[in-house]
């Protein structure tokens, strides 16, 4: 600590301004350290004195400054520590860098709006032709019931009438039934069956009075029309004059027309497949 | 002891309160750290040396970190910035290790 032994220090390299103040600042902290010849102080200054400031705390002036710079250094230690590990590269990162890495990105960014814009493209198409492929379902099913009513192969229940030909003398020819058929199918009749057998578009009868058949099955009176459609057309066509049922009664049978709001019509024929004819999209 | 326990505070609470930097201040910040460094380096030789002045730390250590800020501002502006720090650290760098040399010395006599 005195100041004999800085001269005898190797080399003070590259340290001007702080040797400098030596002179003059030496003096006030030799006092404490008078005592020990200069040989022995100069065998304890270095680690002694490290430790004598390090060891008994003291606040002086020196040591309140040095703190104040030391945590002000070891802030910005930490600050530069922190924030280059919580950003990784791009905060050391230079100017040119990070244009490049803002230009990758631009292009990424593009990349992934186009490959979007794509994919909802492809979304959206699915989704319609799904809609699509519903509706046309849709629309199929109902086309098989309403054609399937005309076939006969589902039950149909409706507005109708109810149409009942009795034949006590058995006088009842099957054209006549076949003309009752045509009459009503012409007053906009849309399912028809006679005591349990669906009426449709190849249906015929035959067999003289007494002995008719529809479709090759017996039938016997009375003869019970149930039919779908509308009741206010259907009981004026058979009722008007030397109409059905003026016919009918002329030969002794009678026929009774009731209207329905209801009539169910539910005798099934089988769906036959055509041997020959197959449907053309003409 | 009172400086050194400076320190470890001021490590302490900028790894807790991990204060926000503004970012004029920010490009400068890791050059004045090390400029930092090296004074604090410098000062501690001198202290073992004996010639510690504590206003001659202070100005040092001041003077350090705004030239070194300087430095850098200005490689910024030059658009030599990346070039010039690398310099100013260098520089700092063979600084603190003269200074580490000549602590090492004084501590382990060798």
């Amino acid at each position: 600590m005195s100041s004999e032994e800085t001269p005898r220090n190797e080399a003070p390299e590259p340290q001007p301004t702080r040797a400098q103040p030596l002179p003059q600042a030496q003096p006030p902290a030799p006092p404490v350290a008078q005592e020990p010849d200069p040989s022995e102080s100069e065998v304890r200054t270095g680690r002694q004195r490290l430790g004598a400031a390090v060891w008994p705390p003291r606040v002086t002036r020196a040591q309140l400054i040095v703190a104040v710079l030391l945590f002000v250094l070891g802030l910005g230690l930490a600050i530069q520590v922190r924030s280059n590990s919580d950003e990784s590269a791009l905060r050391g990162a230079r100017q040119e860098d990070l244009v490049r890495i803002l230009d990758e990105l631009d292009n990424r960014t593009q990349r992934l709006e186009d490959e979007k814009q794509r994919l909802e493209d492809q979304r959206t198409e699915l989704e319609n032709s799904s809609d699509q492929a519903e509706e046309a379902r849709k629309q199929t099913q109902q086309k098989e019931q309403q054609l399937g009513i005309l076939a006969g192969t589902v039950a149909a229940e409706g507005p109708g009438i109810t149409l009942t030909i009795q034949d006590p003398s058995g006088t009842v020819e099957s054209d006549m039934l076949l003309d009752t058929i045509q009459e009503l199918r012409a007053a906009g009749a849309e399912a028809i069956q006679v005591n349990g057998i669906r009426v449709v578009a190849d249906t015929f009868f035959s067999g003289a009075a007494g002995d008719i058949e529809v479709d090759g099955k017996r039938i016997n009176a009375p003869y019970t029309f149930k039919v779908i459609g509308k009741p206010q057309d259907l009981e004026p066509a058979l009722n008007i004059p030397g109409g059905v049922v003026q016919t009918l009664e002329k030969e002794q049978a009678t026929a009774t027309v009731e209207r329905s709001e209801k009539i169910i019509v539910d005798a099934l024929r089988p769906a036959e497949r055509p041997d020959y004819a197959r449907s053309s999209p003409q | 002891m009172i400086a050194v326990l400076g320190l470890v505070v001021g490590v302490v609470v900028g790894l807790l309160v991990r204060p926000e930097v503004p970012a004029v201040v920010e490009p400068y910040l890791p050059i004045a750290v090390v400029a930092a460094l090296d004074a604090v380096f410098g000062g501690l030789r001198a202290m073992l040396d004996g010639i510690f002045v504590d206003k001659v730390f202070v100005v040092s250590f001041l003077s350090n970190v705004v030239v070194a800020a300087l430095i850098v501002f200005l490689g910024d502006k030059l658009g030599v910035g990346a070039q010039l720090s690398t310099g100013v650290v260098v520089v700092l760098g063979i600084r603190i290790f003269s200074n580490a040399a000549a602590i090492r010395r004084h501590v382990f006599r060798a």
